[in-house]
């Protein structure tokens, strides 16, 4: 609204108040109960009915407003009396005419406070509302942010109690065998040594002791004996180192000591991953390193190891029939790249966007958590890196892992 | 402030009768109507409803000459008190040289009398008046009926407040002429300050009172 009231409690003036009627009619009443002609003036002169001849000095009735004169009812020929009654009269209707225009004109400018105050209470809150509206999107945002970090967190805490865990197991395991495969490494050592001897004792007892010697030596096969003797020991030494190391590389490989960053490389890290997963590749896959020359890389050894377990067993889970799981690394630019090719089943087109989800897995209940890729992305992001999947079904899948060599 | 009318030769004050719903505001107008007998008194105009409550206002026009020939005009107003009418209270508040607050003396309307002023000094600020200096008077009025607070218990609750208090009987007229002197007693210097009463209208404070109450 745009006009702005005239205030209700403002001075009348005479025809203003006279505005609702007729002067016509009031003329026609007035000039029969004044028994003639008569003229109507204002206070400031003007001429509202004029209805007789004649100037000033005509008998006149004051009309009161308010206190204070508005104007003069005149008449040449009307009493003081009737002049009186009918100023009276005009007083009348002029009251009821204020009373009128103060009531509208008090109550226009009423509404129109309401409705500024309103306007002003709905610009308040169409602003308020944008507000919320903004702090509820941002919110909802920052929800979502906050829960991936917590589910990112969730998940890593898994898979650390996991490995360590394993890892304590491990180092439990390790030192109780490492002793008793000390002393059958050394007893080894030291039976070898005997059968040495023994074959120098053998080669003369040949030579100087006759027929009959000759003929039980002969009957015995000695020779094999003592000869494939040895080779059982070398064996067997052999396999105490493979046991001392698989337990050293379970050990070093869940790195529960392991948890700050170190400087390592890559393919000592695929080797021991490869150590670790040798029992479940054995039958399914021939492993095909081709390391190239890559150089050292910070990074926390536990985690990346265990990304490339996951990998490797992956891959040999991927293994309908005996395959092949070739790794490759090597660097492009300043990024390690490490390319993990399999000849397995492949992931089909339509599981391939949810890999990554945690919890997803193809496996039956109790055979995978779903949560290997889900880590292994974790670990690689944490390190700047990438991981990528390319999968055909029925020729293999290749994964591939960026790492930067400087973060 | 005060509207001053140099062509017209007049002086035209406005006073407010403000307070809570059926706290005896138009009482107060239609006793000073039949109390006061100043040189000139128009009728009292009533826009009431049915049930007497004021749905505008009450208006009732006094006034007196000077000496000088000038005149003074009292335009005394009541505002409706019930609270949906807000915006006529603010309308009718706006201008006024002073107020008069009607408050309720029985117990039972404390809270009332306390949100009545409180909207009293909110509207002050909104239509532009300067409350601090705004002449007010605070009427306890219906103490001709029981369960009402005593007038010790009142002055203390008011103890710290900087305006008078009168105690009124509208009903009977009691204290009526009282309130209305005390507020012209606080009117008379402001309108002094501006435009110079006494020293151009040869009026001093009493004179200027006893014209307006006819006394």
């Amino acid at each position: 609204m745009d006009f702005y009231p005239r205030p209700f409690d403002r001075e009348f003036g005479l025809r203003e108040l006279l505005s609702g009627v007729s002067l016509k009619r009031l003329g026609d009443s007035l000039t029969l109960l004044l028994g003639g002609g008569f003229r109507l003036v204002s206070d400031t002169g003007e001429v509202l009915l004029d209805g007789c001849e004649g100037t000033g000095g005509m008998p006149r009735a004051v009309i009161r407003h308010d206190l204070e004169p508005l104007g003069y009812l005149e008449s040449p020929h009307a009493g003081a009396d009737q002049l009186r009654a009918a100023a009276s009269l005009l007083e009348f209707m002029m009251q009821v005419s204020a009373r009128y225009y103060m009531a509208s004109e008090l109550h226009i400018a009423a509404v129109q406070e309401n409705y500024e105050e309103l306007q002003q209470q709905h610009a308040a809150l169409v602003e308020s509302d944008a507000r919320y509206r903004a702090l509820s999107e941002s919110l909802e945002q920052r929800v979502q942010e906050q829960v991936k970090v917590i589910e990112s967190a969730h998940r890593q805490l898994y898979q650390a109690e996991k490995m360590a865990s394993v890892g304590q197991l491990a180092a439990g395991v390790a030192h109780e065998i490492n002793n008793p495969i000390g002393f059958i490494r050394s007893n080894l050592g030291t039976a070898q040594s005997y059968v040495a001897r023994l074959q120098q004792m053998a080669t003369r007892l040949k030579a100087g002791g006759g027929a009959a010697v000759a003929g039980l030596w002969q009957a015995a096969d000695m020779d094999f004996v003592l000869e494939d003797f040895g080779q059982l020991l070398g064996e067997s030494k052999s396999g105490a180192d493979r046991v001392a190391r698989i337990v050293a590389d379970l050990k070093g490989f869940s790195s529960v000591d392991r948890g700050e960053e170190e400087v390592v490389n890559l393919n000592d890290s695929i080797r021991a991953a490869c150590n670790v997963a040798a029992g479940q590749l054995n039958g399914r896959a021939d492993v095909i390193l081709e390391l190239g020359e890559i150089p050292a890389l910070r990074c926390r050894p536990g985690p990346i190891n265990q990304v490339f377990l996951n990998l490797l067993l992956n891959a040999a889970h991927a293994m309908e029939r005996p395959g092949a799981i070739r790794i490759h690394t090597g660097l492009l630019g300043d990024t390690l790249r490490v390319r993990i090719t399999d000849t397995g089943s492949g992931i089909p087109e339509a599981v391939l966007p949810r890999i990554f989800d945690p919890f997803f897995t193809t496996r039956d209940v109790g055979r995978g958590t779903g949560l290997g890729l889900t880590v292994s992305r974790d670990t690689v992001t944490a390190h700047g890196g990438t991981i990528e999947v390319e999968s055909r079904v029925g020729e293999g899948t290749t994964v591939t892992v960026s790492l930067p060599v400087r973060r | 402030m005060a509207e001053f009318d140099e062509a017209a030769r007049k002086l035209t004050v406005k006073l407010v009768y403000y307070g809570p719903a059926m706290s005896g505001k138009t009482t107060n107008l239609m006793r000073l109507h039949d109390l006061l007998a100043p040189d000139l008194k128009g009728e009292m105009m009533t826009l009431d409803t049915q049930n007497d409550r004021t749905l505008f206002f009450d208006l009732l026009p006094l006034g007196f000459k000077t000496p000088t020939g000038w005149l003074v005009k009292f335009k005394l107003f009541t505002v409706p008190g019930q609270a949906t009418h807000d915006g006529t209270r603010k309308a009718v508040l706006s201008r006024a040289d002073g107020v008069v607050f009607v408050a309720d003396s029985q117990r039972s309307q404390g809270v009332n009398n306390a949100e009545s002023f409180q909207n009293l000094e909110d509207n002050a600020k909104r239509v532009g008046l300067d409350f601090d200096t705004l002449p007010v008077v605070v009427q306890f009025n219906k103490r001709d009926l029981p369960q009402i607070l005593s007038e010790q218990e009142v002055r203390e609750r008011w103890s710290g407040a900087p305006w008078p208090l009168v105690f009124a009987s509208a009903l009977t007229g009691e204290g009526v002429r009282e309130t209305f002197k005390e507020l012209l007693q606080q009117v008379y210097p402001v309108l002094d300050r501006y435009f110079s009463i006494g020293e151009l209208h040869g009026m001093d404070q009493a004179a200027f009172i006893g014209a307006a109450m006819g006394d």
